[in-house]
C-alpha cells in the first residue's frame, strides 16, 4: 500500500517535473474544466461526433480538462452503423442505436456546437460553421467519416439512394431499407451491391446478408439474397461462408469480381443492376453500397490526397500534407488498420494524447491500438476479427503473432459467447465514446 | 473434459503462483513507462470494458481486481492457457509481458465506482 503510494507520488513528481501533464491522472482528469479557474492550456475544434471526434474531445479534457474543446457535429442523436445491421433485421429499433453529447457536456465540460462545418482556412486557423459562426482553433481534430462517391456508379446518385438505399451511414436510410425488406413478399429476391476495398466496416456487408437471412428465415423462408461483389475476397470470408451454410442452406449467394460480380450502373426505379459483362438483376429490394471517399469537410481541409483519402503521421494522426490538423478515423489511410469504429475510437484516443503533448510542448507518446470486429450470423452466433498494431519505422503494422480470426472450428458455446461479447462491446465502446449505452 | 479443465486449473495455478513471486519484478517493470504511457495503453481497454474498465457487462469489469488475478490472467491469455475464449487470447498476444504487468498494475490501482 505504501509502495504504492509512493510510486504514485514519485511518479507523479517526475510527470510534473518532466512532462507538465499532471492532469493525465484521473482523479485530476475526473474534475470537469467548467469553472475551473485555469487559464485555458489552448483550443481544440473537433469536427464530427462519431465514435472518432467523440472519443477524441472526451479523451482531450480526460487529458487536459484546462484545454478549450468545442466539437462540431449536425446532428443532436448520432445512430451508428455498428448494430444497424440488427434495426434492418427487426431485432433492434432504430433509437437503440442513437447517442447523444450530454456526457462530453455535462461531465467532461466540451462545448458542442449543432452545425455543419463548411470549411476550413488552416492558414488562418479558423472553421467556418453552417449557422455563420467562426471557430478559431490551435489544433484541429477532424473525424469526417466517409462520403460516397456519387455517380461512381453509373446511375447512383444521391436520387438513386432514396430508392436504392445505401444504408451505409445509419439513420433514416437504415428505415428506408428496413421498409423495403419488410415491403418484400416471401420468394422474392434482395440484392446487395458491395465495393472494392477499401471501404467503412469491411465485414459489414456480409453481416448484413447474414442478419437479413435471419430476418427472411423467420418471415419470407423462400426469399433468396444475392450478393454482388466488386472483389474476389472479403473480411473473415470462410467463417462467414461457413456460418450461412450451417445456418440458411443456400439463401445467400455471393457472386465476387472475377464472377461478373462488379455492379456498374443502377436503375433505381426499376430496382436494377447491370454487372461488367452487361448482366441485369432484378431485385424487389435493392441495397447499392457505392464506393467511398472521406468525409467532404477534409477535401475542403486540403488533407486529402489523390485516392480520396487522408494520408496521416500515423504516431500522432496529424495529417501529413497541413499542419495542425489532425484526422482519425474511416476517412484516413490507417492500414492495416481497418476502417471501423473501433478503430476511430481508437485513434481518436491516440490522436487526443498527441494533441495534449503538442499543446503542452512535449514529444507524443507511442501509440498501441487493438480492434475487435465481431459480426453476427444471427443474435446468437458470433465471429470476430481482431488486431493489435504498433509504429515501427513510421509505419503502422499489424504485431505478428497477435490478432486474427475465430477459430473456425469452434463450438457452438465459443460463437455464443462470441455474439454475447458482441453487445458488451457495443455497450462497452458507446459508453466509451458518448457515455451512453442501448 | 475434466482431464483439461484440471491441466487448465493446473496451469493457472503455476501462473498465480509465478505472478506472486514475480510481483515486485512487474513492478519494476512498470516502472519502464511513464504514467501518461499506461494511460495511453490502458485507453486501449475502454473499447471493450468501459472507460477505465469499469463497465461490468457480458464483457467483465477490470478495474479494481487484484494486481494478481489481472496479471495471471492476462498470462493465461496471451500462453493460450485458457480455453474457450473469444478475442482475448488474440489480443494479450499483441503485447509484451511488461506492457501486460503495466496494464495490471494501472487497472489493479483504478477505484472500480
Amino acid at each position: 500500500m505504501s509502495d504504492n503510494a509512493n510510486k504514485i507520488s514519485t511518479s507523479r513528481r517526475q510527470l510534473l517535473k518532466g512532462l507538465g501533464l499532471a492532469s493525465l491522472f484521473p482523479a485530476i482528469s475526473a474534475c470537469a474544466a467548467t469553472g475551473s479557474s485555469q487559464a485555458s492550456a489552448g483550443r481544440v475544434v473537433v469536427i464530427g461526433g462519431g465514435f472518432g471526434g467523440a472519443t477524441a474531445a472526451k479523451y482531450i479534457k480526460r487529458g487536459n480538462p484546462a484545454i478549450d474543446v468545442t466539437l462540431v457535429e449536425p446532428n443532436k442523436t448520432f445512430y451508428t452503423c455498428p448494430f444497424s445491421n440488427l434495426v434492418l433485421a427487426g431485432e433492434h429499433q432504430l433509437e437503440s442505436i442513437g447517442h447523444n453529447y450530454d456526457e462530453l457536456k455535462q461531465v467532461y465540460g466540451v462545448k458542442v456546437v449543432h452545425a455543419l462545418a463548411q470549411d476550413i482556412d488552416p492558414v488562418a486557423h479558423r472553421v467556418s460553421l453552417s449557422d455563420g459562426q467562426t471557430l478559431q482553433y490551435d489544433k484541429l481534430l477532424m473525424s469526417p467519416g466517409i462520403d460516397m462517391r456519387w455517380n461512381a456508379i453509373e446511375g447512383y446518385d444521391e436520387a438513386a439512394a432514396e430508392l436504392a438505399p445505401h444504408a451505409w451511414k445509419a439513420g433514416p436510410q437504415t428505415l428506408l431499407l428496413r421498409q423495403q425488406l419488410e415491403a418484400m413478399q416471401d420468394g422474392e429476391t434482395f440484392i446487395m451491391s458491395v465495393p472494392g476495398n477499401p471501404f467503412r466496416c469491411p465485414p459489414g456487408p456480409y453481416e448484413r446478408a447474414s442478419l437479413v437471412a435471419h430476418y427472411f428465415k423467420k418471415h419470407k423462408p423462400r426469399s433468396k439474397i444475392l450478393i454482388l461483389d466488386a472483389k474476389d475476397n472479403f473480411s473473415k470470408q470462410g467463417l462467414f461462408t461457413a456460418g450461412w451454410q450451417a445456418e440458411y442452406g443456400d439463401m445467400i449467394e455471393w457472386v465476387g469480381l472475377s464472377n461478373d460480380g462488379r455492379v456498374v450502373r443502377v436503375d433505381a426505379a426499376r430496382r436494377e443492376v447491370e454487372t461488367e459483362f452487361g448482366t441485369r438483376h432484378q431485385a424487389a429490394a435493392l441495397n447499392v453500397i457505392p464506393p467511398q471517399k472521406a468525409g467532404f469537410i477534409a477535401e475542403r481541409a486540403g488533407v486529402t490526397d489523390q485516392t480520396g483519402w487522408v494520408p496521416v503521421n500515423p504516431v500522432t494522426f496529424e495529417s501529413t500534407l497541413v499542419k495542425d490538423i489532425y484526422v482519425v478515423g474511416d476517412a484516413t489511410v490507417a492500414a492495416p488498420m481497418p476502417k471501423s469504429g473501433f478503430a476511430a475510437n481508437a485513434q481518436g484516443k491516440v490522436a487526443a494524447s498527441a494533441i495534449v503533448a503538442a499543446l503542452a510542448g512535449v514529444n507524443p507518446l507511442e501509440p498501441v491500438w487493438a480492434n475487435t470486429c465481431y459480426s453476427l450470423i444471427n443474435p446468437d452466433y458470433g465471429i470476430s476479427v481482431a488486431g493489435v498494431y504498433k509504429v515501427q519505422d513510421n509505419q503502422i503494422i499489424d504485431v505478428e503473432g497477435a490478432g486474427g480470426l475465430s477459430a473456425a472450428d469452434a463450438s457452438d458455446s465459443v460463437r455464443k459467447a462470441e455474439a454475447a461479447y458482441a453487445v458488451g462491446w457495443y455497450n462497452a465502446i458507446t459508453q466509451d465514446t458518448w457515455g451512453t449505452r442501448s | 473434459m475434466t482431464r483439461s479443465i484440471l491441466l487448465h486449473k493446473r496451469g493457472l495455478h503455476k501462473l498465480l503462483l509465478a505472478t506472486f513471486f514475480a510481483s515486485a519484478a512487474s513492478l519494476a517493470q512498470a516502472e519502464e513507462f511513464s504514467p501518461a504511457q499506461v494511460q495511453l495503453l490502458a485507453a486501449a481497454c475502454a473499447n471493450c470494458h468501459g472507460t477505465d474498465g469499469k463497465l461490468a457487462d457480458a464483457i467483465p469489469a477490470i478495474a479494481g481486481r487484484p494486481v494478481m488475478v489481472l496479471e495471471a490472467q492476462l498470462q493465461a491469455f496471451k500462453q493460450g492457457l485458457q480455453p474457450n475464449t473469444t478475442v482475448m487470447d488474440r489480443i494479450a498476444k499483441g503485447y509484451t509481458d511488461a506492457e501486460l504487468s503495466a496494464l495490471a498494475n494501472h487497472f489493479a490501482n483504478v477505484d472500480k465506482h
